[in-house]
């Protein structure tokens, strides 16, 4: 009876109802939306790093990376052809790319900026790493002398495809190297660590310049399963006891460290949620009481006990809490399967690159994700918040004296 | 044992600091089966004397026995138990609750008494709405029918559980003479076939003259008790 009551309740007053319930639907979907674009950017995230900074494992020398922001030349893989040909043999493994990576200044004979440079093998690097997918104009060939250089640098010197720019670095014994090297391709990766900030040249060409001889500062290694993350990383450790075996899993702080603010601004959505209950909720739970004061009277007078009466009123506020919280999930399920998930977000107004680098492996564009545990999760959230802010309310009509209803006749 | 008893019955109420006496030492007692009604002008103590039969106020000094239940010493619940299952309320302004139909208002008491299956309750309801000649309204709800018709509803929600005595505060005031009258004979008739306890106020003369004893009040005590 209180549940067929609490129903017909709700549309006593159908526009203060509908008022509310958009209330709760909007801050459900809002809700939702915003966590599906931070799980969207955390996936996007993860992929663009394993598809163009990592790959599933990395063997590096020991040692290297204890200073690898510092890119120590002399901390390099002695015989990578070696290690390769064992690598070759795994049937776990689908691909694997030798890389050089090593500090630069960029100058154009007027300015200079500072970039990282990576020296890839052009026919080994694809079978890793998405890169040659991802360049405006011709992938690098051979050991010839080009350079592809990120968006951003593009830009920032304002250059165009086939110009020339000067690569200034150091040896891998400390002395002064330099190349004027020709611009064969621009790096449009959507992962500002290389859009904005990298020049990417042949191995050969980067061995010989670094004098490096046959020596890699890595190997990275794409698995055919990335389930078997674990497994590969314990026999690669034991295959390479003198290497030192890491997986793109060590690479993810600082993304990790934005999932720590994520939860916390996940926390300020619930709690604004809350408000919006609060006020919206409280607000029409105590209105419908005022305007039934003489029906509680009479429903007490028949006999209905102060914990029905407040049963009644928090069925109310958790039925518009149901409502609006099962509108905000369709609405926000269905604004994330048919737009943000295949078409995405475009942020390029915002320019994040002005922001700099904050963890992210985004730059123009974001896109949704949908996570049916998480709208379940804000479903019931959004029910449950609205049954609790309706207890006040429910509390004083309960409270109110029955004899008002004799009174006020 | 009768169905009411007063006894020594002061009632204040608090007006600001003031003290304001409603009832100042009512004592009298309600037989079983009586058609009683209670007149008195407007602050005479009436409604006060309608609550505390009601279960709905308690004393503030003197004893209201409810079924030989002093109610002074009964819990917020119990009191809520004795208006369900001994008393029945007609309200001048009917006070139906207007999302249910018909039925589903005579219904509601029944259900918060929880001692009959649905089948037990339908045929009491229907019953019960044909008894006061409205059975064929059983699907409407309030708004959809006249004055005199929810007050039938009223009376017929008021008498489905059976109830020990029926208070009913100016049943006729917000209908027409006709109906008003209509509504009286069927009150009188249903004390006459199962010996319900019926009490109302009335300010009406002619609504006095139908009940077999009228008590008046003034200034919070009785100033006549006579049975016709």
């Amino acid at each position: 009876m209180i549940i067929k009551l609490a129903y017909r309740n709700l549309f006593r007053n159908f526009r203060r109802t509908a008022l509310t319930l958009s209330a709760i639907a909007f801050g459900i979907m809002m809700l939702i939306i915003f966590d599906s674009l931070l799980s969207g950017v955390d996936t996007d995230s993860y992929k663009k790093i394993i598809d163009l900074e990592t790959g599933h494992v990395r063997i590096f020398a020991r040692g290297y990376r204890d200073d690898m922001d510092e890119y120590p030349l002399d901390r390099s893989i002695k015989e990578p052809q070696a290690v390769i040909a064992v690598l070759a043999k795994d049937p776990d493994i689908e691909g694997v790319a030798p890389r050089v990576s090593f500090r630069i200044m960029l100058s154009d004979g007027m300015g200079e900026l500072p970039a990282v440079g990576y020296g890839v093998d052009p026919a080994k690097d694809p079978s890793v790493f998405t890169l040659k997918n991802s360049i405006d104009g011709s992938f690098l060939a051979g050991s010839e002398e080009a350079m592809l250089l990120g968006d951003g640098l593009m830009d920032d010197f304002g250059l165009k495809e086939g110009d020339y720019l000067t690569l200034l670095t150091r040896t891998k014994y400390d002395t002064y190297q330099a190349l004027d090297l020709k611009i064969k391709g621009v790096i449009r990766t959507e992962n500002p660590k290389f859009d904005w900030s990298s020049a990417v040249i042949p191995l050969g060409l980067a061995q010989r310049a670094l004098d490096m001889g046959a020596e890699v500062t890595e190997i990275d290694i794409r698995l055919r399963d990335p389930g078997k993350l674990e497994e590969v990383r314990a026999r690669l450790e034991k295959q390479f006891p003198h290497l030192e075996i890491s997986t793109w899993l060590d690479y993810i702080e600082d993304v990790k460290a934005i999932g720590a603010a994520k939860r916390q601004g996940r926390l300020f959505l619930f709690s604004s949620l809350f408000l919006i209950a609060l006020i919206g909720i409280a607000n029409t739970i105590l209105l419908s009481a005022f305007e039934r004061i003489k029906e509680i009277g009479m429903m007490a007078a028949l006999g209905m006990k102060r914990r029905q009466i407040m049963a009644l009123f928090v069925t109310e506020g958790a039925m518009i809490g149901f409502l609006g919280s099962f509108i905000g999930a369709m609405l926000a399920s269905a604004a994330i399967l048919l737009y943000l998930a295949p078409v995405g977000v475009d942020f390029s107004g915002l320019n994040f690159k002005e922001l700099g680098d904050f963890g992210y492996r985004m730059t123009n564009k974001m896109y949704g994700e949908w996570d049916p545990p998480m709208v379940a999760l804000t479903f019931f959230m959004g029910i449950i918040i609205s049954a609790v802010t309706s207890i006040y309310p429910a509390w004083v009509a309960s409270r109110m004296q029955p004899t008002e209803a004799l009174r006020k006749n | 044992m009768p169905a009411i008893k007063l006894d020594k019955v002061v009632k204040n109420y608090k007006v600001g600091k003031v003290e304001v006496p409603a009832l100042r030492g009512i004592s009298f007692s309600i037989e079983k089966g009586e058609f009683t009604a209670i007149a008195g002008p407007s602050g005479s103590g009436k409604s006060t004397l309608l609550n505390l039969f009601g279960c709905l106020d308690k004393p503030t000094s003197g004893s209201v026995f409810v079924q030989d239940s002093n109610i002074l010493r009964l819990s917020s619940d119990e009191l809520a138990d004795v208006r369900n299952r001994h008393i029945g309320f007609i309200f001048q302004s009917f006070n139906l609750i207007p999302v249910l139909t018909a039925f589903e208002n005579v219904e509601f008491p029944l259900i918060l008494l929880k001692e009959h299956s649905a089948a037990q309750r339908k045929d009491r309801v229907m019953a019960m709405l044909k008894s006061v000649g409205i059975d064929e309204l059983a699907g409407r709800k309030p708004a959809e029918m006249s004055g005199g018709q929810q007050q039938r509803v009223a009376i017929a929600r008021a008498l489905v559980k059976n109830p020990d005595y029926v208070l009913a505060d100016e049943p006729t005031a917000n209908l027409d003479t006709k109906t008003g009258h209509e509504i009286l004979d069927l009150m009188q008739k249903i004390n006459e076939a199962i010996s319900t306890t019926f009490i109302f106020s009335t300010h009406d003369p002619k609504v006095m003259e139908m009940a077999r004893r009228l008590i008046k009040i003034r200034d919070g005590q009785i100033e006549d008790d006579s049975r016709q």
